[in-house]
């Protein structure tokens, strides 16, 4: 490298400065304003953590917030080149080093991937839509599904309560459907059932009509045909108007 | 690289103001500049947004983590995306800045100065020339503006003209940066310009700023462009041996859409006051 050792030195102590708001001899720095730098940059993490993640911004307290925020940019060294892809490693940081957080909340974890989710299926890349037709038949037809989405499996109901009144005892189990409206680009997230959650996976790994899952839930259910598929139909006509199920299978 | 007769004054693209300036036609720029790092490897809203624009204007691009002033590897993995985005939109302009955002592996998303020295002048000039190697274009590199030297041993001025000459490269003046530069550290902005090689010189960028203490500003990009930057600009533009591009950059506390078209106009009649022989004759 034509960089002198000593200079890297000076930089190094710079940026060091800047992430942890340590000073280490820089030379001829102005030791009046350098603090602009550290300030200026933390406000960048700071202002995209916050617009990343409400929920938590509120859960915790203000010191809470500040804290963790300042020991994630201070130990963590951000790898992304996008900003707005920073939130990821904030939530990566949190489940592998703020234990003390993760046993005061312990759905804080969920919480975090659900915040982070939504931006991430707002902002993925576009994914390739099967050839559909746009009519079909739920039971018997092979169902079409948006393939711009992410299934969570949680413990705690991040996306349905308030997280400042989730406590212990609302562990359970539980699914959010997140995904993209086509034309809007809009992120939707929708509760489902432990039962649809299944349902969805058989239906997309196997590529084959309702009525194939039916028979074996009847089994594995010992609930009857009929009441299944009464139960089922109206959600998934729901599931098509929001844009999840774009249409059957050609 | 400027349009027969008309000066090119470019605006700096914002998801703030996307909708209007896509629905209206308020806004009437030559071009639009866009950081590649948040319009890169994206989907869904934003990118049909992006490709509206981009249909109806021409882009440049203006990068934020390349880092070309950092001690850290370049990023090839960046680049080769890039590249490949460049190529996707047909934008012709890739600049940078002559500063660094990436330290020991950490990315600090803000643009910090760099050690006006020599062996960062080599350091500097040889990352230059592998990114131009690699994109197969001239880039140009930005001179930013700084709120404290780092380690310094030679002057602002020479250290900039010493990168660009051993990088080959073109250099994007903001003049806005200059005047903060020279408030902000005590020295003549005219005869900074005097010295700075014009030649590279291959765009221009023009913003606000905020005054935070007596003797020090911050390139905030959040205010209109003040009468003294405009008198500079007016005083650059007649220094420059060639018309070139001029943006006017926005990027916090947006006002109303007329009034950057405004700001937009009061740099094109500076441009063309000065610049209209040579159009014509071009
Ligand atoms: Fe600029």
């Amino acid at each position: 490298m034509l960089l002198r050792e000593e200079t890297y030195r000076q930089q190094s102590n710079f940026a060091h400065y800047c992430r942890t708001g340590e000073f280490l001899p820089i030379k001829g720095v102005d030791e009046k304003r350098v603090h602009h730098y550290s300030r200026l940059v933390f406000n960048v993490i700071d202002d995209t953590l916050r617009s990343a993640f409400p929920l938590t911004v509120d859960l915790f307290s203000e010191e809470e917030w500040e804290t963790t925020t300042r020991r994630f940019f201070a130990s963590h060294r951000c790898n992304s080149y996008s900003v707005w892809k920073m939130p990821f490693e904030f939530y990566q940081y949190i489940i592998s080093s703020e234990d003390e957080l993760i046993n005061k909340f312990p759905f804080l974890d969920e919480l975090l991937l659900f915040e982070w989710t939504e931006i991430e299926i707002h902002m993925m890349e576009d994914k390739m839509f099967p050839e559909i037709s746009f009519t079909g038949d739920f039971e018997n037809d092979v169902i079409a599904f948006n393939p711009e989405f992410k299934i969570l499996q949680m413990k705690y109901p991040v996306h349905l309560k308030n997280p400042n009144e989730i406590t212990e005892t609302d562990e359970g189990v539980f699914s959010v459907l997140i995904f993209r409206q086509p034309e809007t680009g809009n992120v939707q997230f929708t509760d489902i059932s432990y039962f649809f959650y299944r349902l969805i996976q058989k239906i997309m790994n196997e590529q084959k009509p309702l009525a194939d899952f039916i028979g074996e839930a009847e089994q594995t259910f010992g609930v009857e045909r009929s009441i299944l598929l009464t139960n089922t139909i109206p959600f998934l006509m729901e599931l098509q108007q929001n844009k999840f199920i774009i249409g059957f299978k050609k | 690289m400027i349009d027969e007769r008309t000066a090119n004054v470019g605006i700096g693209f914002r998801k703030e103001f996307a909708e209007e300036f896509l629905a209206g036609n308020v806004l009437s720029p030559a071009f639009v500049e866009v950081a590649p790092e948040n319009w890169m490897g994206i989907g869904g809203y934003w990118k049909k947004i992006f490709k509206r624009v981009a249909e109806k204007h021409e882009i440049y691009s203006h990068g934020l983590s390349l880092s070309l002033g950092g001690p850290d590897e370049l990023d090839w993995e960046f680049l080769k995306n890039l590249k490949s985005f460049l190529k996707e939109y047909d934008i012709k302009i890739y600049s940078e800045h002559l500063s660094f955002a990436k330290c020991d592996n950490a990315h600090l998303y803000d643009l910090l100065p760099v050690p006006f020295r020599w062996d960062a002048v080599q350091h500097i000039a040889q990352r230059i020339k592998s990114v131009q190697d690699f994109l197969e274009r001239k880039i140009a590199i930005e001179i930013v503006s700084y709120y404290t030297p780092v380690a310094a041993e030679m002057s602002e001025v020479d250290f900039i003209n010493s990168v660009v000459k051993e990088a080959d490269c073109n250099l994007l003046l903001d003049v806005n940066n200059i005047y903060v530069n020279g408030f902000n550290h005590n020295y003549d902005t005219k005869e900074f310009l005097q010295k700075l090689s014009l030649d590279p010189v291959a765009y221009i960028h023009m913003a606000g700023h905020e005054k935070v203490a007596d003797d020090l500003i911050i390139d905030t990009h959040g205010e209109p462009i003040i009468q003294p930057v405009y008198d500079l600009f007016d005083y650059t533009v007649q220094i420059l041996p060639q018309p070139v591009p001029v943006l006017l950059e926005r990027d916090f506390n947006i006002p109303e859409l007329t009034e950057l078209q405004f700001e937009m106009n009061r740099l094109e009649n500076i441009c063309t006051k000065h610049w209209r022989n040579e159009l014509v004759t071009a």
